[in-house]
């Protein structure tokens, strides 16, 4: 083929909405338009090429308006590749089927990847460049709302709690200085069974059932409370705001043209993946403070299988209907939105740190 | 070749515009998208957006629409989109430091939320406006830009209904601002009531106002469309769409009911309610919606025209019923991967179901004015506050 050989097509000029019959001849530098009474020429660079694509009308756009248009897509790709018009990267990879299907393969180990490890990473960063003044604004407003509808005044002795505070105070104290966040231990009695809380800023909760189910047993209550001190020391909540937005983001971009209902399903799954994360690193810390303070991490295995106990009983406890049976290992201790690891991980876990 | 049979008569063999007889042309739309081709756009952009970290965002969405319009022949002439990545790029730039700045301000105090609300709320019908312009002067059909005709004015008298009963509550609220402790007293209650149910039945009006403003001013050369359709007219779907929806979700709350009544225990009930909330929101996105869009539709594009063009639209509510459901079904057994097949299909049936009747043969169009472009931030702004540009 030579540079000369021309293509029917149809221009249009931009000023009136009439077709008019042209042929296009290319070549190194130009489009020449000829047709009745039109003779134009237009750099090459000054023409917008179409994408090739399988189907449709080839159309391309004049930088000075109008386009040349061509219904013929096999005739102008022909033509256009006999002149060395290469595709572009773009179009050569949705073209093909294989490139699509390594794309797709990517996309998937991308975002796997950015859910396993890019998230989590980002939302670190993100927290720390956060001030601490914000999780503990954050923590005093959640804290009223708890007592507002979840929670009322505790009812245990003054000695007890000061007995629980003491025993917490002193097997910390054993950690090296610095490496704790600070923190404030309240007493509340619960309306939604036995329960202990970490709010962002330092605040934990402890409700007297809970006390109650481990029978006052302080180094249970320690290792309860060294948990949710590495809840607070991880600022889990925080990063879980983070996490969720950024998922969410993503997610209303990929799906939300569909549905924005269905677009908070894989946000609402990555919530429970991050939390079960969280709950691991916050048990890690309970063993290690257990550990620095000479306790056995076995204590915790006692609270689980009272916990446990409990559960196989539902009748015989006043638990309300928020407490949904099916999941039985949810919300019972934790962060107030936490979806959490098994009891029988958790307790394998614990038993093999006693070693 | 293309095999098209509206195309030869209309185009191939167009004879001198002057002679054309002033009868009536009836022009078909069609859509010629494929599925698989458009899967093939999208994964590639997903990649490339992804990669990118966001940035290539107004480059894939140039793309999508680009083949969309590409793909929407109007009597067998395709349309075009021209708009410029690098113009909605920075577009997007300044949409998104809006937002930022407006998220900030709500997280640092109530008063600042409010005072970035209203500047938000008070740039609206701005960034509507120019959104609008946007899309259409970046629009063209045989080589003609479509233009929008609407001024900053009517932008903001058409969102009219709903800034009154705004102010008005948030003048109520200033003003109790002070004794938020003591129990409000009655004016207050009756004017934020007042005002809550006004909300409500000005929200079919609202709609009236901005379709009214959108319709009133689409242009393609000497033509500009009018919009026939009254705002009883909405109030009567609005009523329709109700109806509609509390039949359907009766029915299946009676359903769960039924099959969960016989069971006495508490878990057994908290369960149902929640099954029958689940199943409701399914129900209304996937025959509500579509019954809505379809009666929205019908009577938006039919009633819009002037006297030598008309807009017919005879959208059928069971046919996007229909493929809503099977659109769902296949999105749920793939994944979401066949949501471009599900945008494609849907966009078939939404756009064949409109023809165009003109007494101009389409060769006698010429370009009026150079049109204005407006901005790219509006039309950003509709994608960071999900303004819908519609149709």
């Amino acid at each position: 083929m030579t540079s000369s050989s021309p293509l029917q097509a149809h221009y249009f000029d931009g000023q009136s909405a009439k077709a008019h019959p042209v042929t296009l001849h290319l070549d190194a530098q130009h489009l020449h338009i000829v047709g009745e009474g039109i003779r134009t020429s237009v750099a090459r660079t000054d023409v917008q090429w179409p994408e090739r694509t399988r189907f449709g009308i080839r159309a391309a756009h004049l930088r000075q308006g109008g386009k040349v248009q061509c219904a013929d897509a096999a005739a102008w790709d022909q033509w256009l590749s006999s002149h060395g018009q290469r595709d572009s990267m773009l179009v050569r990879l949705q073209q093909s089927w294989r490139a699509v299907a390594a794309s797709a393969l990517v996309l998937v180990a991308l975002c796997t990847a950015m859910y396993l490890w890019g998230l989590p990473l980002a939302a670190r960063v993100v927290v720390a460049l956060i001030p601490h003044s914000v999780d503990a604004a954050i923590g005093e407003v959640a804290l009223q709302s708890i007592d507002e509808h979840l929670m009322t005044p505790s009812q245990l002795p003054l000695a007890e709690q000061n007995r629980l505070q003491t025993a917490f105070t002193q097997s910390v104290a054993a950690m090296p200085a610095g490496s704790l966040p600070e923190w404030r231990l309240v007493f509340r009695k619960s309306k939604i069974g036995p329960n202990a809380l970490a709010l962002p800023g330092g605040t934990m909760i402890l409700t007297d059932e809970l006390v109650q189910l481990v029978e006052g047993d302080a180094q249970v209550i320690t290792g309860v409370l060294a948990h949710e001190l590495g809840h607070v020391q991880h600022r889990h909540g925080m990063r879980m705001v983070v996490q969720a937005s950024v998922m969410g983001a993503v997610a209303s971009m990929v799906l939300g043209d569909f549905s924005t209902m269905l677009a908070a399903v894989p946000v609402l799954m990555g919530q429970a993946h991050y939390s079960r994360a969280a709950e691991q690193e916050a048990d890690a810390h309970a063993v290690q403070v257990l550990k620095a303070a000479g306790i056995s991490p076995l204590v915790m295995v006692k609270l689980f299988t009272q916990l446990h106990a409990l559960r196989a009983t539902p009748e015989e406890t006043s638990t309300p209907a928020n407490q949904d049976d099916t999941t039985p290992s949810e919300g019972v201790l934790g962060t107030a939105f936490a979806s959490h690891p098994s009891d029988a991980q958790r307790i394998a876990y614990f038993t093999s740190q006693a070693r | 070749m293309h095999t098209d049979s509206q195309r030869e008569p209309a185009l191939d063999n167009a004879a001198p515009a002057s002679v054309a007889p002033p009868r009536s042309h009836k022009l078909m739309v069609e859509f010629t998208g494929s599925g698989s081709e458009y899967f093939r756009i999208w994964i590639v952009n997903l990649l490339l957006v992804m990669l990118t970290l966001g940035l290539y965002f107004p480059w894939a969405k140039v793309r999508r629409l680009r083949y969309f319009a590409g793909n929407t022949l109007i009597d067998g002439e395709p349309m075009d989109f021209h708009g410029d990545p690098k113009k909605m790029f920075k577009g997007y730039v300044l949409v998104a430091i809006l937002f930022g700045l407006y998220n900030y301000a709500s997280n640092v105090s109530a008063t600042a939320g409010l005072v970035a609300l209203l500047v938000v709320a008070g740039l609206w019908p701005a960034l509507f406006k120019s959104s609008m312009q946007f899309r259409l002067a970046n629009t063209s059909w045989r080589g003609l830009r479509l233009r929008f005709m609407g001024d900053l004015a009517g932008a903001y008298k058409a969102m009219l209904p709903i800034f009154i009963p705004s102010i008005v509550s948030l003048f109520v609220l200033v003003l109790l601002g002070d004794d938020q402790m003591q129990t409000p007293p009655m004016w207050a209650g009756i004017a934020l009531g007042g005002t809550m149910l006004s909300f409500i039945l000005v929200a079919p009006w609202l709609l009236w106002n901005l379709k009214n403003y959108q319709h009133q001013h689409y242009a393609i050369g000497t033509l500009q469309t009018q919009f026939r359709a009254k705002a009883r007219a909405f109030y009567w779907i609005t009523l329709k769409i109700i109806g509609v929806a509390l039949l359907t979700t009766g029915v299946v709350t009676a359903v769960v009911f039924a099959l969960f009544s016989n069971s006495d225990m508490l878990f057994a009930k908290v369960q149902s309610i929640a099954l029958g909330v689940g199943l409701g929101m399914l129900v209304t996105s996937m025959v509500i919606k579509p019954y809505a869009i379809t009666l929205m539709q019908n009577l938006v594009w039919t009633q819009t025209g002037n006297s030598s063009l008309r807009f017919i639209s005879q959208l059928k509510a069971r046919a996007l019923v229909l493929l809503t459901l099977k659109n769902w079904l296949l999105m749920a057994l793939t994944l979401g991967l066949y949501w471009p097949f599900a945008l494609v299909a849907t966009t078939r049936l939404r756009l064949e179901a409109i023809t165009v009747k003109t007494r101009n043969h389409p060769d006698t169009l010429v370009a009026q004015e150079k049109s204005k472009e407006g901005d790219a931030a509006g039309d950003a702004a509709g994608d960071f506050f999900g303004l819908d540009v519609g149709l």
